[in-house]
């Protein structure tokens, strides 16, 4: 039943996520203002550099890639899990999401170890691709989960075979899934680094990056960044275009009952094998190197030099991983509330703002982020404060995706009995709304923690001296070709993911009190 | 317009029988409610004859066609040629209320909207309804576009899962009514599955009754209320008024009185089975002693009572008996609690032998010929 909405919500909660949303476009602010201060001619100097359209070219073919290949493999995978028979059901989930939260530089490293001829386009192209495609499986997934099998049903009394049942019925519902995740895909292509730091393969935020370590102009490393936040604006507004009308009310709850799976017969092997190649490629080559490196290390040296600095740094990767996770949590609900509960241009602009985290590559907005500290709030430069605000800042995105599936599960009723009790709209957010949707804030929280393992860049920038991470650690050493010193590092790293993931896995998409088959 | 013969039905979801052979026909054109509480095994009934489960035992046939062997043949649920009507309709949101009823033509008529807008107005819904989307439409009019949708490919048999609920009363009624036009303009052979007893005697040709997974009783809705196979049917389809007695040569003494028997086979300890509205009150006159009252006949005091405007249910404490029993009076003429009144008994009753606690066999002796038996 369409409900009335929009007057029921305080005016609190617009003007809180408005200044979220300013708060993540802020380092693209500072970035612009950054790019013309070097005056325009250095800006543009950096701009119409003979590489630039190159690499500008490059990031396209990429992303165009990437993206589609992420939302079939996403789309695949997350059918074949919860909609056939397939063996294993609890354990795939977990194998197929664990390549989004390994270190990106860590698969970087293995590709390009593995083969020479993996450094170029096709190495960028599937060492993206393969840690990507688990966003589109997990948003993909949990929409299947919460589709009335009803649905389904009736168009198979009315003659559709699953196939056509599947074209007609159940994709044109898995659309607003389905189009995030790839919106989150191709975001994240467009300024991704880490991935890349171990290819020959050049890209915008590739060489904004090598402008940054030759000392080069900030104004300069500014100026080329600007095609990827004018990139990220076009990329958001078409989106925006393309899910208008999109957001289907659920009109039934039917009966809450299991989906019938389909029997995959004389398939069953060929899914299984097909998983199982998925899940060797995009986890078994970061664990084949790990364990490469481990049995190089051993044979030359009887333990591995600098295993001592992985206590410190795991202390500090896992401190600075939850506090950026609890900020990000609590950046993300109120934008993740006002994007379920409120239709419109504001919350909807709202909501879309905070994929500005997207428009910059990591390492500008940290520096963008850092300069700003210096010229205006000097106290918090170099301090981890400011690491955590941009490690949230980075990851909300993320955040509001993992919540807005949990939050759109709660029945309004819930809230309004809140209210009908008594209770304002804070005390209905923290009594009502935040119990049910714990599992979301613990996925939402454990998702951007994972991600902050694996970040580099902005711990680059921004972590204050003398402290190491995992991912800092790892790259000294590795960078160094101190290979056997770096696997401590990354085997430390991995197994938190790994861990990352159970949770994540057990929590995503969930509300307390609602259970699913 | 085919018959629909399932012989046999036995299902399961691998932990004991939720369908223990289930023996249903259901004659070309007609309507039959399937009756049961929660649990009974209803929906699985209904998603073996869909096909959408397979069971363990028996067979489904659709007219002449066999859709379903156990063991055998399966027939996929869009080989069944079977509408079906899901709970609140499930709509497909995406889609317009036009949409929604061509989705199931073929491509060339699914362009020409002829046949949607001739199976909306079937319904009751005009064409005007037709660019509308399932959102914008009140819970009634969602489930006649459900059973437009199943109607528009012709199929020819229907089968309608609690199509009615979470609908209010005066909504049930008109829907109710457009659902029954619909179905009967089309001939269409329909299986409704409810558990409302009032929906199912008032719409169906006949009601079959399933109680833990077995068909008790299938019969004419006036037949499955006023001779129900067991005090449980009977408990079941309406409320009972059970009390103890002795049967002999078609006639049953219990604390009503010498009431006429409809099962006049029955010797011996019996439950006599009485309908409330069964159960007549006369108030003494105006200066008629209640000394007096006592003496004509079967006197009770009237305990509380509850006002439903046409009707009253009127609690009665009788001499002898340890709990008060219901009559169901009209609204016109109520007694005072505290009164006494004077009872008779209208029509003939139902009795069952009385035996072991528990067992439903005991009760189903003396059975008029007209009920079919459950295996």
């Amino acid at each position: 039943m369409k409900r009335a909405r929009g007057a029921r919500l305080p005016q609190g909660l617009l003007l809180v996520s408005a200044a979220i949303a300013v708060l993540v476009g802020l380092p693209v602010v500072i970035t612009v203002v950054q790019a013309f201060q070097g005056g325009a001619l250095a800006a543009k100097a950096a701009i119409t550099a003979s590489a630039t359209p190159t690499l500008f070219l490059h990031t396209v073919e990429l992303a165009a890639l990437v993206t589609p290949a992420c939302g079939a493999l996403g789309l695949g995978t997350a059918w074949v899990v919860e909609r056939t028979s397939v063996p294993g059901r609890r354990v795939w989930p977990l194998l197929l999401v664990a390549p989004l939260v390994v270190p990106l530089f860590v698969t970087s490293y293995a590709w390009a170890t593995l083969s020479s001829s993996l450094t170029g386009f096709w190495g960028a192209a599937g060492i993206v691709t393969f840690s990507y495609y688990p966003i589109v499986f997990l948003l993909v997934a949990a929409s299947l989960r919460v589709i009335d099998p009803a649905l389904e049903e009736t168009a198979r009394s009315l003659g559709l075979g699953p196939w056509r049942t599947f074209g007609r019925v159940v994709l044109p519902q898995l659309r607003p899934a389905l189009l995030g995740g790839m919106l989150l895909v191709l975001l994240d292509t467009l300024v991704e680094f880490d991935a890349f730091v171990a290819l020959k393969f050049q890209t915008l935020s590739v060489n904004v990056y090598s402008q940054y370590q030759l000392g080069f102009s900030p104004a300069g490393a500014a100026a080329l960044s600007l095609f990827s936040t004018l990139t990220c604006v076009v990329v958001l507004f078409g989106e925006y275009r393309l899910r208008r009308g999109v957001n289907y009310t659920r009109i039934s709850h039917g009966a809450r009952r299991g989906v019938v799976r389909y029997r995959l017969g004389r398939a069953m092997p060929l899914a299984l094998a097909a998983l199982g190649l998925l899940v060797t490629v995009s986890l078994g080559i970061p664990l084949g190197l790990l364990v490469h490196w481990f049995a190089q290390g051993t044979r030359t040296a009887g333990a591995p030099a600098g295993a001592d600095g992985v206590w410190p740094a795991t202390l500090t990767t896992v401190l600075l991983g939850a506090a950026s996770a609890v900020v990000a949590v609590l950046l993300a609900l109120p934008v993740a509330i006002l994007a379920v509960r409120r239709s419109g241009w504001l919350a909807t602009a709202i909501e879309r703002s905070v994929y500005l985290s997207f428009a910059l590559p990591d390492l500008v907005a940290a520096i963008a982020l850092a300069y700003g500290a210096t010229h205006v709030v000097h106290f918090l430069y170099g301090t981890v404060v400011l690491l955590v605000l941009a490690e949230a800042m980075l990851f909300v995105p993320f955040a509001v995706v993992a919540l807005r599936g949990t939050i759109g599960l709660i029945e309004p009723s819930l809230e309004d009995s809140g209210r009908a009790l008594g209770l304002g709209p804070l005390r209905t957010l923290c009594r009502v709304t935040v119990p049910l949707a714990r599992p979301g804030l613990a996925a939402a929280g454990v998702l951007v923690f994972a991600f902050v393992l694996g970040d580099l860049s902005t711990a680059q920038v921004l972590l204050p001296p003398g402290l190491n991470t995992l991912g800092t650690q790892f790259w000294a050493d590795s960078g160094t070709v101190a290979f056997a010193a770096a696997a401590p590092y990354a085997a430390v790293l991995i197994v938190l993911a790994l861990l990352a993931t159970y949770v994540l896995m057990s929590r995503f998409g969930r509300v307390r009190g609602l259970s699913e088959r | 317009m085919a018959e629909l013969r399932c012989e046999q039905i036995f299902a399961s979801y691998g932990h004991g029988d939720v369908l223990s052979g289930i023996d249903l026909v259901v004659p070309e054109g007609t309507l039959t409610a399937i009756l049961g509480a929660s649990g009974s095994g209803k929906t699985t009934l209904l998603r073996v004859i869909m096909g959408f489960i397979a069971q363990q035992h028996g067979t489904v046939m659709v007219g002449e066609t066999l859709v379903a062997r156990a063991g055998g043949a399966h027939f996929p649920p869009e080989k069944r040629s079977i509408g079906y009507v899901a709970q609140e309709g499930a709509l497909y949101p995406h889609l317009s209320v036009a949409e929604n009823v061509s989705f199931g033509l073929p491509r060339r008529e699914r362009k020409t909207s002829a046949r949607a807008s001739e199976v909306l107005n079937l319904v009751g819904l005009g064409s005007r309804y037709a660019a509308r989307r399932p959102h914008e439409l009140s819970g009634g009019e969602q489930r006649r576009v459900a059973l437009a949708r199943a109607l528009a490919p012709r199929p020819p048999l229907v089968v309608l899962d609690e199509p009615f609920s979470g609908l209010d009363a005066a909504l049930r009624v008109e829907t109710r009514a457009a659902v029954l036009h619909a179905l009967h303009a089309q001939g269409t052979t329909a299986v409704l599955v409810t558990h409302d007893q009032a929906e199912a005697l008032s719409i169906g040709h006949e009601v079959g009754l399933l109680m833990e997974g077995r068909l008790i009783q299938t019969a004419a809705p006036t037949v499955l209320y006023r001779t129900p196979a067991s005090l449980d049917v009977a408990r079941f389809v309406g409320e009972a008024v059970v009390l103890p007695g002795r049967a002999d040569a078609g006639v049953v003494s219990c604390p009503l009185g010498e009431l006429p028997l409809i099962n006049r086979d029955i010797q011996g300890l019996v439950q006599t089975m009485v309908r409330p509205e069964q159960i007549q009150i006369r108030r003494p006159f105006a200066g008629e002693s209640t000394h007096l009252a006592r003496r004509a006949g079967v006197t009770a005091r009237v305990g509380t009572l509850t006002f439903y405007g046409p009707d009253s249910v009127v609690q009665l404490e009788l001499d002898g008996l340890p709990a008060p029993i219901n009559a169901r009076v009209l609204g016109y003429d109520v007694p005072e609690p505290g009164e006494h009144v004077e009872l008779t008994v209208g029509g003939e009753v139902m009795a069952y032998l009385t035996a072991a606690k528990g067992s439903l066999t005991g009760h189903r002796v003396g059975l008029p010929q007209t009920h079919r038996l459950p295996r």
